[in-house]
């Protein structure tokens, strides 16, 4: 937790607007980014980090202090994060949406012009993780989410899901070999 | 970049999980010294490490958006943040009342407003389930039960006067 923040939160609960808006300001970006990692595409991402906000702010008298506001609110984040896949899998779309392919590419593209052929091959790649982290169980996902993406560790996440840090590795070494296998081809 | 090989590596599976771990960062301690000691000589694990490390970065997509998207999140979640603030107040209002020192008094007024119901406005309030015929009938019914009564003391008045005359012709006699 950021040094602060509990003073931001006390001021919040007591209707602080201003407190808690500066809050959104230094948790935002971290935010967007997760709920990118999850939704990959931009208004999604945005959506969900917003959503996850509003629900801090209607549940913030609830927050009893007990863990920091940081995994408290990054907890909120992931379940709506994690309703949305489901939303997602009870509704699913076939199409291939190329806006978004065209908005994100991998952070592995070299900002230099690339060959066609290799343009190609990280459409073709992207796609193929895609698929594979979406086809992953939820906590997962989650667990790869918030380690090979967002670099947290396995304490911080094993405090977010709510369950025991020897779970969190688990999880962790199913979702990459599960990952491995679907993307054998590219290995 | 990595092109597509084909090939996967395959570890020792007492260690494939402290491997995964290994690449994160996260393994320390008696773990961290045998893998150590461990990976070097096994081509399997080390092999297994160094498709980790070139794998696992190509998964993640990352996204940076302009000055200009963070300004128009900013004016977006504050918009939000307003419809529920003011969902929230009328919320707290209705669930102050709802609170548990306007319980007993609730109870009470429920309380003096049924024993107010059932005494003084019995009489007030005409029932509705009988109609206005029903009402005269029922104010006549105890009339016509008391005409059997007065029929009943007809006949007493007339054994009376029989016994009078009877007795006045005894006289005679």
């Amino acid at each position: 937790m950021k040094s602060g923040d509990e003073e931001l939160v006390a001021l919040a609960q007591k209707g602080d607007r201003r407190a808690f808006e500066e809050l959104v300001d230094r948790h935002k970006q971290k935010a967007y980014h997760i709920a990118f990692d999850f939704a990959r595409d931009r208004e999604d991402a945005k959506d969900l980090s917003q959503d996850a906000f509003l629900k801090a702010f209607m549940n913030l008298k609830k927050f009893d202090g007990r863990s920091g506001f940081y995994t408290w609110f990054y907890r909120i984040l992931v379940n709506v994060c994690l309703d949305y896949k489901r939303r997602q899998k009870r509704a699913p779309s076939d199409e291939f949406d190329e806006t978004a392919m065209k908005q994100v590419e991998p952070s592995h593209q070299p900002a230099a012009p690339i060959a066609p052929d290799q343009h190609v091959w990280v459409g073709q790649f992207s796609r193929k993780v895609d698929d594979a982290l979406a086809a992953l169980p939820a906590k997962q996902r989650t667990a790869f989410i918030l380690k090979n993406h967002q670099g947290l560790s396995i304490r911080e996440i094993a405090a977010m899901m709510e369950t025991a840090e020897g779970t969190v590795k688990v999880h962790l070494h199913r979702a990459v070999t599960t990952l491995r296998r679907s993307l054998a081809e590219f290995a | 970049m990595a092109q597509p090989s084909h090939l996967m590596a395959n570890p020792c599976a007492a260690f494939e999980e402290d491997l995964v771990l290994m690449h994160y960062g996260d393994l320390t301690g008696t773990e961290l010294n045998a893998l150590q000691a461990h990976v070097p000589g096994c081509s399997g694990c080390s092999a297994y490490l160094e498709e980790l490390g070139k794998l696992l970065p190509l998964t993640v997509k990352t996204d940076e958006p302009s000055q200009d998207f963070w300004t128009h999140y900013n004016r977006e979640l504050r918009a939000k943040l307003d419809d529920a603030g003011a969902k929230r107040s009328w919320g707290e209002k209705i669930s102050e009342l709802l609170q548990v020192r306007w319980v007993p008094v609730f109870a009470t007024a429920a309380v003096i407003a049924l024993a107010l119901t059932f005494t003084i406005g019995k009489g007030i309030w005409p029932s509705k389930d009988n109609s206005p015929e029903d009402e005269a009938f029922m104010e006549v019914l105890p009339v016509a039960e008391n005409l059997d009564f007065f029929k009943s003391m007809d006949v007493l008045d007339d054994l009376d006067l029989l016994e009078f005359l009877g007795n006045q012709s005894n006289n005679n006699a």
